[in-house]
């Protein structure tokens, strides 16, 4: 038997030719620090040092490593914290950290080559990209890496003791932090699925005697409906349980199956033929999946189209009549066109996973999920299981962005085959299924005609949006334009078309995007149009308080009073400036109950919300030690875990403006409780009063449960459905009562300016430098919030410019189903990121915060677009704005 | 709907694992020994440069010899996947790896270099495949090293044959079953190249989306020795838009013995689009065609 030394040790490896080193080091070794994310080389996330080289551990086959020295994670900090993983730590270069280890592995190798060559010179921006261009990080965090490998390399972190902003940092640096995907109990099995392979039909015979038959497999299970059809490529069909992977594939290979095809109808244009196949006939709507955030308002719904959704509609027929007018005087300031965007995936790098285990009566499942709480309350509904028999734990989570917000098929599966085959089971979704089953953010086409009036007022928008939800339903694009921009009316309708696609989800701020990518172009038009400096019509035509703070700030920076006009760029290289501006709704959990207690002198606070990378472990953390004049360190969270007080679900920006009041309350309740306790009061003058209190109080604890706002705002902050009246009260009690959401008063949002660089003959565009001005209230933890705003900003750049799901039109397959083929922003696309943020506006909630994940991605793609048309007088209509379509415009060229 | 079940090769694996793990490849496999032979480099007393089928990509990236004598291999070795493949991945297994093309990397889908009697792309989604249509398979030429190798008049040398030109071993697009000519148990040994000329220069650049670890829309190499302002030799191969790497023979005429300067390099730019026949959705990769060509040229004439 051959064998490697791995991290100082030697190690066997399997005579299995299809061994991979990953595999030996996750399974055999349990250094679960190395993680599998694409399986393809391209995200860089399973890299360890082999003979000090990074490489592709998920390529590498096992044996190759024979006689080599191996490195991961977790042998690049064994003694003590390597400057790179110190580094990462001080400036928070990472978010949900799953990318996090073979960042450092690579890091570390660049940073101790460069000081052997280089000595404490600091590296360019442009040697860190092309050193670090492997490496894929969903979240964004590459701003805090790009400081990070800088200054490790000049040498910053080479001794001495760090703090690190965010409480979880060491963990996911050395790789101890442990994801769903790395539970291991004792006989646990594998669970993979059988999809699929049609677009639409009944599923006639299915044999799962041959699977169970195979030595190795623990359960194999039907997962048909009674109707036993499936609407899409993908669609569940079966699972087995095996001992290992390899046993599960073949086991999924043996089972006997026969369809009946049914005719089926895929994406926008195919479905809304009129004799297009139907998707749901009225009995199945219910199996219709959802891409919002809360639960939809009832829509008619005819064969693949349902909608209008028009409730926030103005005097639809008036703007009708207007535009129509306009249009026949052909009025020079009517601004009209279709929109089109992309379908664009989530690509969380941890995949949907989970792994579900019996213990007599009760049920633990370790979750990749963005809700643990509600998570519990799903699964406890579904297998009617008392809530303390059920829970649902999630320590880390590697990335949700709005896929991770519900009870999914890898849940209820891991159950299911748990409970047939009598042992722990995990499921973990490959890149594939990630890709194309997990939900996304549904491809749109956006009618849009604004008309602005005689006096330069906004007279009348109109939007039409049909989303290409596919076998799901719910999409609110045209319906938020309605809480932006008042006018004399608006037209305002959503439909949803239904095919035999995966059903979509929701995503990061549903519905925003696509709608600010029609109407914050159509603003610039206008402005053009009307001769008006664009940020100064939208000052005009917006009324929010935050926002007009906003404009201010964008009008002083050098880069928008520095920009120059379309007609003044000639040659290859064109730079461009654009604006463009965003909101998102103020949403909050009622109900959210945190606890902090004193025990043995230290403070521990808890609450069942999750951090998916957006910091919430931290958030937390910082509230309490700043009320107690402490470190975030020296006070211990827990969270992750549904046996906690219920907390929050990770999804409508809603974590910290959830538990932030309630933080609080309990704070002032444990307080009061220590001062009442203590014996001797603190000595006068003290400058840690707090610290000498709990030092000596006995274990105490109170709890807090997130509070109504108050009723007394700042002039001009109000909810924005009051522009909506009596249907937007009635919008917000549905939501309130269906979705457990509060929207709240005040309005999160952002303004960008971006400059990007485009090169005339390639088609290419690059990002070269993004303003993020952002109201979100007060910022409860400055470095996780920058990174938040940064990393928002690169996820909209690769709406903008990369990000498509591809399929084949006539069988509904999802060809981007690899990271090679669905695009995502790398390290050296990011452009330079300057975060301003303006932190008023929320006085009235306790704390002053509200949540920024979703608002701060918002207006980035059509700010780009702007920039676009500023460089090259284009005007892109169609997202993302790839090469190919950018060099058929730039040559007249019709685009495919 | 995978392939024969014939041996294939595994050198680093890097290609290979992927389709394994994915499924598309199940047939038996056979590791190659890292034999002398085939590892390293070889200056010939001639000037000439043999490079073993096992020298890592990486290493050629990384070779100042390579990158003083031929740049443009230099270049493209280091625009190639990522830093981390790079380090694992053979020159013999990049020209010898399989299609990229999203149908046949998927294991429920037939297509031609998997059994199947028809390319799904043709009638399919082919946004990124050919525009020059040139046989039944749609799907470019994976291999960025033979679209390189292919500027520099490299010999492939076999465990059989010696001698074999890229066409030679890469086919000219009309058998859509396969990726190359090579025998089954034929394996690449290495690669001779042919000493420089004197005082030629080359470049190397693809168009892609982002900046770096992707698979090129259009790539191209340009080698040219440039003398009194005007093109003494020159020489233009791309990739990425073909069934096979392409010379561009039109373009080199353009500007062959004619001065280096903006307007023949125009010219040059436009006619490397010479003979294409692109697909409802390539069309585009003709325009970046143009743009690559202009901007090697304008490099090489700078």
């Amino acid at each position: 038997m051959s064998t490697m030394t791995i991290n100082g040790r030697v190690a066997p490896l399997p005579d299995d030719v299809d061994a991979m080193l990953i595999d030996v080091v996750r399974s055999d070794l349990d250094l679960t620090g190395t993680k599998l994310v694409c399986g393809a080389g391209v995200c860089g996330a399973c890299t360890v040092l082999v003979d000090g080289a990074p490489v592709a551990s998920c390529l590498m086959p096992a044996r190759a490593a024979a006689g080599k020295t191996v490195t991961t994670v977790e042998g690049i900090g064994a003694e003590k914290l390597h400057a790179v993983q110190k580094a990462f730590m001080v400036h928070d270069a990472l978010q949900c950290g799953f990318c996090t280890p073979g960042f450092i592995v690579e890091a570390a190798a660049f940073h101790d080559h460069w000081r052997a060559t280089r000595g404490t010179a600091t590296p360019s921006r442009d040697e860190i990209g092309a050193a670090l261009s492997g490496h894929l990080c969903r979240c964004g965090a590459y701003d805090g890496i790009f400081s990070a490998v800088a200054a490790a390399c000049s040498g910053q972190f080479d001794g001495g003791d760090i703090v690190s902003p965010r409480v979880e940092a060491r963990d996911k640096v050395t790789g101890a932090a442990k994801y769903t995907v790395d539970i291991r109990h004792e006989g646990q099995l594998e669970g993979v699925i059988l999809r699929s392979e049609i677009a639409h039909g009944k599923i006639a015979e299915l044999d799962l005697a041959p699977a169970l038959a195979l030595p190795g497999v623990g359960a194999a299970i039907s997962l048909l409906a009674e109707d036993r059809i499936v609407r899409f490529v993908g669609q569940p069909i079966a699972a087995v349980a095996a001992r290992d992977r390899k046993t599960a594939l073949a086991a999924i290979a043996a089972i006997k199956i026969s369809s009946e095809k049914l005719p089926s109808v895929i994406g926008l244009d195919e479905a809304r033929k009129p004799n297009a196949p139907v998707v749901f006939e009225k009995a199945d709507r219910k199996k219709a999946g959802n891409v919002s955030e809360g639960a939809g308002a009832p829509a008619p719904w005819k064969a693949n189209i349902r909608g209008p959704s028009a409730a926030f509609s103005l005097k639809p027929k008036q703007v009708r009549s207007w535009v129509e007018r306009a249009r026949q005087e052909k009025n020079p300031l009517l601004v009209e066109g279709v929109f089109r965007t992309g379908t664009q995936s989530h690509t969380c790098l941890e995949p949907h996973a989970t792994v579900a285990h019996f213990e007599g009566d009760r049920l633990t499942v370790h979750a990749s999920t963005q809700s643990v709480f509600h998570l519990m309350e799903l699964i406890a509904k579904r297998y009617k299981l008392d809530h303390d028999k059920v829970r649902v734990i999630a320590d880390h989570v590697g990335g949700g962005f709005g896929s991770k917000a519900s009870l999914g098929a890898e849940t209820t599966i891991a159950i299911d085959l748990a409970r047939a085959a009598n042992a722990p089971v995990r499921v973990a979704f490959d890149r594939h299924e990630e890709l194309s089953v997990t939900g996304y953010r549904p491809a749109s086409e956006v009618k849009l005609a604004l008309l602005p009036s005689e006096q330069g007022g906004l007279k009348a928008l109109s939007l039409t949006a049909y989303a290409d939800t596919g076998a799901a339903i719910n999409s609110t694009i045209a319906t938020l334009a309605r809480l932006i921009y008042p006018a004399d009316g608006k037209e305002l309708a959503d439909f949803d078309v239904i095919s035999n696609l995966p059903p979509g989800a929701a995503f990061r701020g549903p519905g925003g995007p696509p709608m600010a990518f029609a109407v914050e172009q159509a603003i610039d038009e206008a402005a053009l149009r009307m001769k008006v400096d664009p940020i100064e019509l939208r000052k005009r035509w917006d009324t929010d308080p935050n926002r007009l703070r906003l404009y201010e700030w964008a009008q002083g920076l050098d880069v928008w009073r520095n920009r120059k006009s379309p007609a003044e760029q000639t040659g290859r290289y064109r730079r461009g400036v654009g604006v463009a501006t965003g909101y998102w709704l103020y949403l909050w959990q009622p109900g959210s109950k945190v606890e902090v207690s004193v025990k043995g002198g230290r403070l521990i606070a808890s609450t069942a919300i999750q951090d998916i990378g957006t910091g919430s472990r931290t958030v937390i953390a910082n509230t309490v030690a700043r009320e107690f004049g402490l470190e975030p360190h020296e006070v211990e969270v827990h969270i992750g875990d549904s046996k906690l007080p219920v907390g929050p679900g990770s999804g409508g920006s809603r974590t910290t403006a959830s538990v932030v009041p309630p933080t609080l309350l309990a704070i002032q309740k444990l307080k009061a409780a220590i001062e009442k306790n203590a014996k001797r009061k603190p000595a006068p003058g003290s400058n840690a009063p707090w610290r000498e209190l709990l030092a000596a109080s006995p274990d105490l604890t109170a709890s807090g449960v997130r509070p109504e706002d108050s009723r007394q705002m700042a002039p001009g902050v109000e909810s924005p459905l009051k522009q909506v009246g009596i249907l937007g009260w009635i919008f917000g009690k549905m939501m309130r009562w269906m979705s457990n959401m509060v929207i709240g008063a005040g309005v999160p949002s952002s303004v960008q300016v971006i400059e990007v660089e485009v090169d005339t003959w390639l088609g290419h565009v690059r990002v070269l430098n993004v303003h993020t001005g952002i109201a979100v209230g007060k910022i409860a933890a400055p470095a996780l919030a920058r990174s938040q705003a940064a990393g928002s900003v690169i996820q909209g750049i690769g709406y903008a410019l990369y990000e498509a799901r591809e399929i084949d039109g006539r069988t509904g397959d999802t060809l981007s189903g690899g990271l090679e083929d669905y695009r995502i922003p790398g390290i050296a696309d990011t452009p330079v990121i300057d975060v301003h943020f303006d932190e008023a506006g929320f006085d009235h909630v306790l704390g002053g915060s509200v949540g920024i994940g979703e608002v701060a991605t918002v207006p980035t793609s059509p700010a780009v677009a702007n920039a676009i048309y500023n460089a090259t007088g284009i005007r892109p209509m169609e997202l993302p704005i790839r090469p190919d379509r950018l060099i058929s415009a730039l040559k007249g060229r019709a685009a495919a | 709907m995978t392939s024969a079940m014939t041996t294939e090769f595994r050198a680093a694996g890097t290609d290979l694992s992927e389709r394994r793990r994915s499924g598309v490849s199940k047939g038996p496999l056979m590791d190659i020994v890292p034999a002398s032979d085939i590892s390293g480099m070889n200056w010939g007393a001639d000037g000439t440069l043999r490079i073993g089928a096992y020298t890592t990509i990486a290493a050629i990236a990384a070779d100042r010899s390579i990158a003083a004598a031929y740049p443009g291999i230099a270049a493209s070795a280091l625009g190639l996947a990522t830093p981390q493949i790079r380090h694992l991945a053979t020159l013999g297994g990049n020209i010898a790896q399989r299609s990229r093309c999203w149908y046949f990397r998927n294991p429920h889908i037939a297509c031609l270099k998997k059994g199947g009697t028809d390319c799904p792309a043709r009638n399919g989604n082919h946004l990124y495949h050919v525009a020059f249509d040139l046989g039944p398979c749609v799907a470019p030429h994976p291999s960025t090293m033979a679209a390189t190798l292919l500027a520099y008049d490299a010999t492939i040398i076999t465990y059989t044959r010696s001698g074999l030109s890229i066409p030679d071993v890469l086919g000219d697009g009309s058998n859509g079953t396969v990726d190359n000519l090579l025998q089954p148990g034929e394996m690449i040994r290495g690669i001779e190249l042919p000493k420089p000329l004197e005082g030629e220069r080359a470049f190397y650049k693809r168009a892609i989306s982002r900046s770096y670890a992707e698979w090129p829309l259009v790539e191209v190499c340009a080698r040219a020795v440039i003398k009194d302002g005007a093109f003494q030799f020159i020489r233009l191969t791309a990739g990425g838009i073909a069934p096979v790497p392409l010379r561009l023979k039109a373009a080199e005429g353009a500007v062959q013995g004619k001065a280096a300067n903006a307007l023949n390099i125009e010219v040059a730019a436009k006619l490397a689009m010479s003979g294409a026949k692109p697909l409802p959705m390539t069309g585009y990769k003709l325009d970046l065609l143009e743009g690559v060509v202009r901007d090697v040229l304008e490099k090489l004439g700078a």
